[in-house]
């Protein structure tokens, strides 16, 4: 046998040995994730769920964004609606084919629905139109295509009592029925559909155009009524996105923090193979690209698999979700840049998260590392003065952000988060030093945090996280509950109800007759009971008999539009109203009620308020003539209640002859004796919901309670999560200590106790870094107003530092006491 | 020119009370063809006169210069450039590299070096050629006896222009048979011109180098030209 000196051909190499040396390295990486992908397999399960849940989050998100639109614009990017056209159709929709071009027409007429004061639209809508195609389908039959055939959506068919082939008696017409159809962008809309121009007597007309600005503003029909412009929000979907995609970084960020201490095991099993490549001649960016070229593995794998788990999980459960978010789904139209830039941020976080090892096995000594001693942990001081920076920084930013502007907001929850995390080697360290005292058991499991310290300060960090945000989200509640719990402002004081017949205040004032507002009557009476009271009073609104019926959007009930406060702005050719508040009629009795006097109110008052802001405002009354702009009125203002929802602006009988108004009841306040309970809310809405009404009450608290506790038992279970996951792998580097333990006599119990201490002792810290964290964040960001913190959430706080780190020693102490395994060396990786 | 220069090598481990001298003041030249051993007690310095020969460690004083070139001036880079290009080590504990086939493992040098990959392969067969594990390029080291990896070892430690081997106990871990083939490899090699310094406890594979150092407390204690060993039997000398 011989051997000789072998050469390879002269040739120019690159310093450090340049492509060749990053694909033998790379290829060595992909051999090692495939002999190793079960140590991995924490990281790419992570990886996958988070991928794939945004994948299906970003198709639910932006079509249900996108259906928003599409149920009312179409694929237009305007929708004008000219209320009450009368005999000026034609000439309005000319004169929109002269200003825009191609315009699709949509006419409508409402329908009563017996025995309801709600009603049905009688559409009229080309279903082959340029831009109004996408807002229906055809479920059943065919589309209508005569003067005498609709067809109607199965809600419709249902309260009518309606099928294909019967024929249906609607507004003077008889109507044959021809067909099923829906708007497949919005489920809940209610609608018979007749073929173009079959709808008489219109009593709104709608154009779908695409207009700019600039040509809209110009435009102004012939009828000159009232027109609605609703224009298409180019940067709705891209918001929309945008959160998902934010908490796709959020829940990437928390991934990170668990790779990394996944990846630092790894480079730890490693750490003699990386050592034997430095012996070789490999520099240091070659030992880091070893784990960084298994992080983008990692990432790459775990992106592609999250993807396609995602686009299947969404292929078979998306059609499940559309009677639930009331929209169909093209199972095909998802936004795939964005879910591209989603697996880019998939592999950038799998290859962040195996940075800091790699750079940590970098600067390990080739001795130390073929040697298999582990590292001397960096000084925690280092973390400790830039976390310290960070800290003051953060909470700087959202002090100076004021609540107001975003990039200081963003960058002070940034820098405040890494702060809190970048303490948790200085914490480790810390509770490290102090264990000199406790029992072997406990000194060895803290011992080992610090000594590992990469992958417990990673696994600590990923706990503070998941309790930090658990922390903010309780603290949050607590602090608006406490100002909620305040005995002035918001809505309504916590003892009364307002009970609508609409929607809300600010609906149609419905036409009733007396045997209606009777039934009405009966109704809250009966809601008054259930909260123990009598102590009812009936709020009217005024209205213009002349005005034109309206419906409300929400409830579907119609009526008249009630006179209101309101802004006006000029739009185009003619003005557009903000209301700012509905006119409740001074009765007497409500006069009385408040303890006012007759002889207090000025005689030549139109209005009475409270408020201080309706200096400027106009007087709308829908119908009546004068100026455009709304009627100037005289307010007197007198002390009246100053809660939002309460009657705080009152119409007085003077303007009521001065503009000829009517009134009509429209809600009534339910007074209690005492504070209304949740139970009382409920069982007062439901029975409201029941026989078609609304009511408002000072929100219960119960539903803060609810996000408080249910944020806290969250946090507890992903922190318990983490450590699940990562307490095995943190112990795992310290089994031969087990068996020199376990060879020396150490019992079961020493070896449950180290388990349960290490669990312990990073849910200990991670809940008090956590929620240290979110009250000094909190506390910058509401430092104007410190006095809500004075209500502490103390059962959630208690249950974040002391339930969790104990239900963390009880399960480390339950699963662990195995004897350990007597195996040999660790074969080189 | 030397293969292999050491002067007045110092090495402190620890501060205070845990200071170790692990070599205090070592001088040692292996020229180009010598083989030298080194034998001592444990914890006299062996492995560390090694490690810092081949720039895997600093001495806290003193020159080491491998191939005319001080470490000491060089950069990190550098030195992993040396260490690339003209130092191969053998390890007692079969050091290759899980995931790599044989073939792999001896080319991965030059690779890190800058050859290409089918230049490298090349290369590397042909190493394990001339070490009678051609059937063997393609099995990876978990499939390979202890014998066969620490011959992989070796081809990965004279590939390439590699002109000084460093082995550590390179038969520690075999049996008498498997270790002195290894020594034999690790002769053979020398003979081309390697310089070679291999640390053993095993006087018996000691009698294979030209020169024997002994090592105590960090210190040349000893140092000699061996009796010819078992293959000065072989040559045209005693054959006569």
């Amino acid at each position: 046998m011989s051997t000789s000196v072998l050469q390879p051909r002269a040739t120019k190499r690159a310093a450090n040995g340049g492509a060749p040396a990053r694909r033998a390295i790379a290829r060595w990486a992909w051999r090692l994730f495939r002999r190793q992908w079960r140590q991995q397999v924490l990281i790419l399960t992570l990886l996958v769920l988070a991928i794939a849940a945004t994948t299906v989050g970003l198709g639910l998100v932006t079509q249900t964004v996108a259906a928003r639109s599409r149920a009312t614009l179409g694929t237009a990017n305007t929708r004008v609606t000219i209320a009450r056209p009368g005999g000026e159709v034609d000439s309005d929709i000319a004169a929109a084919r002269h200003a825009f071009g191609t315009v699709d027409v949509i006419e409508s007429q409402n329908v009563a629905i017996p025995g309801s004061v709600s009603t049905i639209e009688l559409r009229a809508q080309d279903p082959n139109g340029p831009y109004g195609h996408v807002m229906l389908r055809l479920d059943a039959g065919r589309y209508p295509s005569g003067a005498k055939e609709v067809a109607v959506t199965s809600r419709v068919a249902r309260i009518f009592n309606q099928h294909i082939g019967s024929t249906w008696r609607v507004n003077g017409r008889s109507l044959h029925v021809v067909g099923l159809v829906e708007n497949p962008a919005d489920l809940q809309d209610s609608f018979a559909l007749v073929a173009a121009n079959q709808v008489t007597s219109p009593s709104s007309l709608s154009l779908l155009i695409n207009a700019d600005q600039q040509t809209l503003q110009s435009f102004h029909p012939p009828s000159a009524n009232g027109v609605d412009i609703e224009r298409r929000s180019a940067s709705e979907t891209l918001s929309a996105e945008a959160t998902v995609l934010g908490m796709t970084t959020i829940g990437l960020l928390f991934v990170g923090l668990l790779a990394a201490g996944g990846f630092a095991v790894l480079a730890g099993r490693r750490q003699r193979a990386l050592g034997m490549l430095g012996s070789l001649g490999a520099t240091d960016r070659h030992v880091r690209l070893v784990m960084l070229a298994n992080g983008a593995v990692v990432g790459v794998v775990g992106a592609v698999l999250g993807a396609a788990l995602g686009l299947a999980c969404w292929l078979a459960f998306s059609p499940a979700t559309e009677h639930l978010l009331e929209h169909r789904f093209d199972r095909f139209d998802l936004p795939w840049s964005t879910i591209g830039l989603a697996l880019i941020l998939a592999v950038l976080t799998s290859v962040g998260a195996a940075w800091w090892p790699a750079q940590a096995s970098a600067r390990v000594s080739i001795v130390t590392a073929i040697s298999g001693r582990p590292p001397r942990p960096q000084p925690a001081r280092r973390f400790a003065t830039l976390a310290g920076a960070l800290l003051v920084a953060g909470p700087g930013l959202l002090v100076l952000s004021d609540q107001r502007a975003p990039a200081l907001i963003v960058t002070g929850i940034i820098a405040t988060a890494l702060g809190v995390l970048l303490l948790a080697p200085l914490t480790i360290q810390a509770l490290a030093g102090v264990a000199d005292r406790s029992p072997i058991g406990v000194r060895l499991a803290l011992r080992d945090l610090a000594r590992y310290q990469a992958r417990s300060g990673a696994a600590l960090a990923a706990i503070t996280l998941a309790i930090g945000i658990a922390a903010t989200i309780a603290i949050s509640a607590a602090v608006s509950e406490a100002k909620t719990a305040a005995v002035t402002g918001g809505n309504l004081p916590n003892n009364e109800i307002v009970v609508y017949l609409s929607a809300d205040d600010g609906g149609p004032v419905p036409q009733l007759t007396p045997a209606q507002v009777q039934a009405a009557q009966r109704r809250v009476s009966a809601a008054a009971a259930l909260v123990g009271t009598h102590d009812i009073l009936e709020l009217d609104q005024a209205f213009n008999p002349a005005s034109p019926e309206t419906a409300d959007p929400i409830s579907g009930v119609t009526g008249k539009s009630g006179a209101a406060m309101a802004r006006g702005h000029p739009v185009g050719g003619g003005f557009e109203f903000s209301l700012s508040a509905p006119l409740y009629v001074a009765t007497p009795a409500l006069l009385s009620h408040y303890g006012i006097r007759p002889d207090q109110v000025d005689p030549t008052a139109d209005i009475l308020s409270s408020r201080s802001d309706l200096a400027g405002q106009t007087l709308l009354i829908e119908g009546a003539k004068g100026p455009r702009g709304g009627i100037p009125p005289k307010i007197q203002h007198l002390p009246l209640p100053r809660y939002a929802s309460d009657p705080n602006t009152l119409i007085t009988s003077y303007a009521m002859h001065r503009f000829d108004l009517h009134s009509a009841p429209v809600a009534w306040l339910i007074h209690a004796p005492e504070r209304l309970t949740p139970a009382q809310v409920d069982a007062a809405s439901k029975l409201a919901s029941r026989d078609g009404l609304t009511i408002e009450t000072r929100p219960t608290q119960q539903s803060l309670t609810e996000l408080r506790n249910d944020a806290t038992a969250v946090g507890i279970l992903v922190a318990l999560g983490v450590l699940a996951m990562t307490v095995g792998l943190i112990r795992s580097e310290s089994a031969g200590d087990l068996r020199t333990l376990t060879a020396t006599g150490a019992s079961r119990t020493t070896r449950r106790t180290l388990t349960g201490a290490t669990a312990g002792a990073l849910a200990m810290l991670g809940g008090l870094l956590g929620t240290a964290g979110a009250y000094l964040a909190l506390i910058a960001w509401y430092h104007r107003n410190l006095h809500p913190f004075t209500h502490v959430p103390v059962l959630d706080i208690l249950a974040l530092v002391l339930v969790l780190p104990l239900v963390a020693v009880i399960a480390g102490w339950l699963l662990a006491g195995r004897e350990p395994t007597a195996t040999a060396r660790h074969p080189l990786e | 020119m030397s293969a292999l220069e050491l002067h007045g090598v110092v090495k402190v481990y620890g501060e205070g009370a845990a200071e170790v001298n692990a070599l205090r003041g070592v001088d040692l030249r292996v020229d180009s063809g010598e083989l030298v051993a080194v034998m001592g007690p444990s914890g006299s310095g062996k492995s560390t006169l090694l490690t810092i020969a081949g720039s895997l460690e600093q001495p806290t004083a003193g020159e080491v210069w491998v191939g005319g070139q001080a470490l000491a001036t060089m950069s990190r880079n550098e030195r992993s450039r040396i260490r690339r290009r003209s130092v191969g080590y053998v390890f007692q504990d079969f050091n290759l590299l899980a995931g790599l086939t044989a073939a792999e493992n001896v080319a991965l040098p030059l690779e890190l070096d800058g050859v290409g990959a089918k230049a490298a392969r090349a290369i590397g067969l042909q190493a394990l050629d001339e070490l009678g594990l051609r059937d063997r390029a393609s099995r990876f080291p978990d499939e390979l006896s202890g014998g066969e990896r620490q011959r992989v070892a070796i081809a990965r430690a004279v590939v390439g222009d590699r002109h000084l081997l460093l082995a550590d106990e390179p038969s520690g871990a075999l049996d008498s048979v498997n270790g002195e083939a290894v020594i034999r490899l690790i002769h053979t090699a020398c003979r081309r011109g390697v310089a070679g310094v291999v640390v053993t406890h095993d006087a018996q594979l000691a009698s294979w180098a030209d020169r024997v150092i002994f090592l105590r407390d960090g210190k040349i204690v000893d140092q000699t030209s061996p009796l010819p060993g078992p293959e000065s039997l072989l040559t045209s000398d005693h054959a006569q």
